[in-house]
């Protein structure tokens, strides 16, 4: 350490805490401004305590299990009760998928149509929340190793969780669709009405410019519609929980706050879109408008 | 908000490496603790500011091992992990330390319900300040429920974390 004398010592502690304050401020200030300056630091440091936040979840994973455990024991009974009838009705259900994927099978080869695009999932432990009211995200142990990128969608057996919006090398960040920058296009199930499923930090997100306001009510469910090539469409999101002026609200499929893993998938999807990350003009430069005005002459 | 400079309190010297670094390492933790994914449902939301009770306790206690540059970099920490607008903690727990040390006579070596006193009273400022911040950065009005919940269970806490870092540092430190 460098040797100061008390008095330079104390001046340095004097104008240092005003002088952190007004660097954090300016920090805030400059990050809104351009969202992606602080971009790698953000990777770096979440690649960097990628281990050790999946080393401190684990146990808490195990915490949540026993909390399970315990309630499925008292539930039992009801519970049991419940599957029965739901069992029934399910079996019921199976039947008529079989006819149906028979149906669609013939119908699509009599259509010629072509077969979706072959996914591939990476499974990812959720690692990280954002803890606190004002930003819903959550941390996953996967990253570009583990060949996920940028945009790609992350789900659950149960519906849409969110998508990638910052990708290191073993990390990666899921906006939530509950965060207040998630807009994701969807469709009401069956009548075909588009919207744009809004989050507001709130657990149930609001439907907005819904194509026709009026033919929507509770208890319908709500997919993507694949609208901006984001997520494909048709899968599952939630159903319509609550008719409010402002819009509609929903009640997500999947338990947003207790996700444990989710599945990134990749759709194929993610290329067609304008990368929000530009590629450099040159090596360690970061190309402006200026630059593709130059280039262009 | 108190911006004055306020010369740090003489305090018994500590000399082992490991007691030095407590505070630090505390608050770090702290951090962590706060984005782990405990699976309650809303938890994500109202989750306790843990570094706001450890940079409380430690300026109060050891100002003189919780540096400005710590609170600085555990803060922007905590934003790169969180996701939250790089700055906002580093210059909430920077905030914390400038009015800790202005008000500091008032409740340091006084009972409990004193500290707890000013506890409450900084964290009602700091999450009213945290969600006007919000407001200003989202350029919408946003919900203000969370928020008062989130410093009610933070202040609730407050109680336990103190008595944990208190004896922490009683151990690490000596009665100090």
């Amino acid at each position: 350490m460098i040797w100061l004398s008390p008095q330079a010592r104390t001046a340095i502690q004097r104008t240092l805490l005003p002088i952190l304050i007004a660097l954090s401020a300016a920090i805030v200030v400059l990050g809104k401004a351009d969202q992606l300056v602080f971009e790698s630091a953000r990777t770096a440091v979440t690649d960097a305590a990628a281990p050790v936040l999946d080393a401190f979840s684990r146990p808490l994973r195990a915490v949540g299990k026993v909390v399970d455990r315990v309630r499925m024991v008292v539930d039992t009974y009801d519970e049991n009760t419940r599957l029965e009838t739901e069992n029934a009705r399910l079996l019921q259900w199976q039947q008529t998928a079989l006819n149906l994927a028979a149906d669609n099978q013939q119908l699509r080869g009599l259509l010629k149509a072509v077969p979706d695009n072959a996914l591939s999932y990476v499974t990812a432990r959720v690692i990280a929340n954002s803890g606190g009211a004002y930003v819903r995200t959550v941390l996953i142990n996967a990253g570009s190793d583990d060949h996920v990128a940028r945009g790609q969608a992350a789900i659950t057996g149960e519906g849409l969780v969110g998508r990638l919006t910052e990708v290191g090398n073993r990390a990666a960040r899921v906006l939530l669709i509950t965060d207040l920058n998630s807009r994701v296009p969807v469709m009401i199930e069956g009548s075909h009405v588009n919207a744009v499923l809004a989050g507001d930090n709130s657990e149930r997100p609001r439907l907005l410019y819904l194509s026709a306001p009026d033919a929507t009510k509770v208890g319908d469910r709500v997919v993507t519609s694949g609208e901006g090539g984001v997520f494909p469409p048709g899968l599952p999101v939630g159903v319509v929980d609550a008719l409010d002026p402002a819009g509609p609200r929903i009640e997500p499929y999947v338990e947003l706050s207790q996700v444990g893993y989710v599945l990134v998938v990749d759709y194929g999807l993610a290329h067609s879109l304008p990368q929000p990350v530009q590629v450099p003009a040159r090596p360690g430069k970061r190309k402006s408008a200026g630059e593709d005005d130059t280039a262009n002459r | 908000m108190a911006l004055k400079v306020f010369s740090i309190p003489a305090l018994p010297k500590v000399n082992n490496g490991a007691a030095r670094l407590l505070p630090v390492a505390t608050t770090l933790l702290a951090a962590l603790i706060s984005v782990l994914p405990v699976q309650i449902p809303g938890y994500a939301a109202l989750t306790p500011v843990f570094t706001l009770m450890a940079a409380y306790h430690w300026t109060m206690y050891r100002p003189d091992l919780l540096p400005p540059l710590a609170l600085f970099a555990i803060g922007l920490t905590e934003d790169l992990l969180a996701g939250s607008p790089l700055g906002i903690n580093a210059l909430l727990l920077l905030l914390t330390r400038s009015a800790v040390l202005g008000y500091r006579r008032y409740f340091v070596n006084r009972t409990f319900p004193y500290v707890w006193t000013g506890f409450t009273l900084l964290t009602g400022a700091a999450m009213f300040g945290l969600w006007a911040l919000h407001c200003v950065l989202d350029l919408s009005l946003l919900d203000f429920r969370n928020t008062v919940i989130r410093a009610a269970l933070t202040i609730a806490i407050f109680p336990l974390a103190s008595f944990l870092l208190g004896r922490a540092q009683r151990s690490a430190m000596g009665a100090g």
